[in-house]
């Protein structure tokens, strides 16, 4: 394992230095601004969409219970993959009027049909879950700490 | 889990990789690289690849910087030099993917939002990004070895309430399809109803999309002119033909397809010259590189050249028509290059000239 590692040590390194160099090549202002670019793009995860997620799930979390959480995750992040996708075309920011075979598509129509039918499917996956016997152990794996069934009370 | 999700963004990002580096050296041919002209579809096939894979990087770069974002915070935050080497290997390999990916997604939309070259700054960053990969799996090897001999059923790292490894994957594999099938509808045809979000519904003028209109070419005039003439040179040796002259040379039809850079692609059914007898007709063997030259005023595309391999192939065709119809002015009017195996920025329009280049 050491050898393999060490192979692809160096020749990731090598790959990645000759990047760098073709980068270099490019005028500073030029290479300023792709890394700022790529930059921005670090920053925008780490510190807004990641801490915004992480809030968005531990709210969530609190709100959906047991078999809803799992189909409500998938489509959370089914939602987040739909709306980075329509980002580039959602209000044509690319259109050019001398070809209309660009962005010739129905953007914010689309956009909406699809995470329609993709929040459709949380009630669909939930139904059929119901439907098919499950295991106790599913159940209790799908529950917070916090999921608990109600208690006789204290007399 | 993180392994695991790690390996299908591994895969895709080798993917996209080699398929991107084929389309460079396509259009900035080395002496070393073969690049076949069979089967016809081949370029589809591989820059098809190329932007299906980068749109699948997304859910799973997602889903794999969500599985790993709680360890920004690790303490010690600073750590020793292995750790800062490490995080700053991370901190290359993060950025660099979403130079990729980011860049790709807007190019494919034709939304220039950013102000550097599109081409040589990706086609840089490939290798960084490419390289950091490479790092990245040295240096968690025995993580990874360890994680994918795990089994799937057990819950993430998140601790007992955290959803289950199976869970997490299914979703990843839902979103990946999901991603896939709203945009790849623009180069494989039954997906296309369902592909709401891609930049082209394959529709156009003749039924097939155009990246670059005659407007933009600002070749409208030109190639309306009534004396307008293809030059076909080779050495000393110099032939022009009008418009007519091309429609009374033999014809021949052939079904191939355009594939462009950008991932979209159609298949067409071409009609017009066999480059290689156009090429005899000046005298020259069709075992020739040959120059296409374009009405366009010069710039980095308003000149190619097809590799012999290409002229001496049958089925590369100097097209006058286009799914039966005479070319449209943004199909290339008068006449236009068609071959196998190319992508669409090298099939040249409004050809102007053709050089036999001197072997």
């Amino acid at each position: 394992m050491t050898v393999t590692r060490i192979v692809l040590f160096v020749t990731g390194l090598a790959i990645g230095l000759y990047g760098a160099w073709l980068l270099w090549e490019f005028p500073t202002v030029i290479i300023v601004r792709i890394a700022v670019w790529a930059a921005v793009g670090v920053i925008v995860h780490d510190f807004v969409f990641a801490p915004l997620s992480a809030a968005t799930g531990f709210v969530g979390r609190r709100l959906v219970r047991g078999r809803w959480w799992t189909p409500v995750t998938v489509a959370g992040l089914s939602t987040v993959v739909l709306a980075l996708l329509a980002i580039p075309v959602y209000s044509r920011p690319g259109a050019r009027p001398d070809n209309m075979t660009v962005l010739d598509r129905d953007y914010p129509l689309g956009l909406w049909i699809s995470l329609a039918i993709v929040w459709t499917c949380v009630p669909i996956y939930y139904l059929i879950t119901r439907l098919l016997p499950v295991g106790q152990n599913e159940v209790v794996e799908q529950e917070s700490a916090d999921d608990v069934e109600g208690q006789p009370p204290t007399a | 889990m993180a392994a695991r999700v790690g390996v299908a963004l591994g895969v895709a990002v080798a993917v996209c990789f080699v398929t991107g580096l084929i389309s460079h050296f396509i259009q900035h041919p080395q002496p070393w690289f073969f690049w076949p002209t069979r089967p016809v579809w081949l370029y589809r096939l591989t820059q098809g690849l190329h932007v299906i894979s980068g749109i699948a990087a997304i859910p799973l770069i997602v889903v794999k910087l969500w599985s790993v974002w709680p360890k920004l915070f690790e303490r010690p935050l600073i750590g020793g030099l292995t750790k800062q080497l490490e995080r700053a290997s991370i901190l290359v390999l993060v950025a660099s993917m979403f130079f990729q990916l980011t860049t790709g997604l807007l190019n494919i939309a034709q939304w220039y939002a950013f102000k550097f070259f599109f081409t040589t700054s990706h086609y840089a960053m490939a290798y960084v990004a490419a390289g950091a990969v490479l790092v990245h799996i040295a240096v968690k090897l025995p993580v990874i070895r360890r994680a994918l001999g795990e089994p799937v059923g057990d819950v993430t790292d998140g601790g007992a309430v955290g959803p289950t490894r199976r869970t997490v994957l299914w979703g990843t594999g839902v979103a990946v399809g999901l991603a896939t099938v709203v945009t790849a509808g623009q180069t494989i045809p039954w997906l296309r109803k369902a592909s709401v979000l891609a930049p082209r519904s394959g529709q156009g003028p003749q039924g097939v999309p155009v990246n670059r209109s005659a407007i933009a070419a600002g070749v409208i005039r030109r190639a309306q002119s009534p004396d307008y003439r293809l030059t076909v040179t080779n050495g000393s040796t110099t032939k022009a033909f009008t418009v007519a002259d091309l429609a009374a040379m033999p014809q021949a039809t052939r079904q191939l397809p355009i594939a462009c850079v950008e991932g979209w692609s159609v298949n067409a059914e071409w009609t017009g010259i066999v480059l290689a007898d156009l090429v005899a007709a000046v005298g020259a063997s069709a075992d020739s590189d040959v120059r296409m030259i374009s009405l366009e005023p010069p710039g980095p595309y308003s000149r190619t050249t097809v590799p012999a391999r290409h002229t001496r192939d049958s089925q590369t065709l100097i097209a006058l028509k286009l799914n039966g119809e005479v070319l449209d002015l943004d199909h290339g009017y008068p006449c236009r290059l068609i071959a196998p195996t190319r992508p669409g920025v090298l099939q040249t329009k409004w050809l102007a000239r053709i050089e036999v280049v001197p072997a």
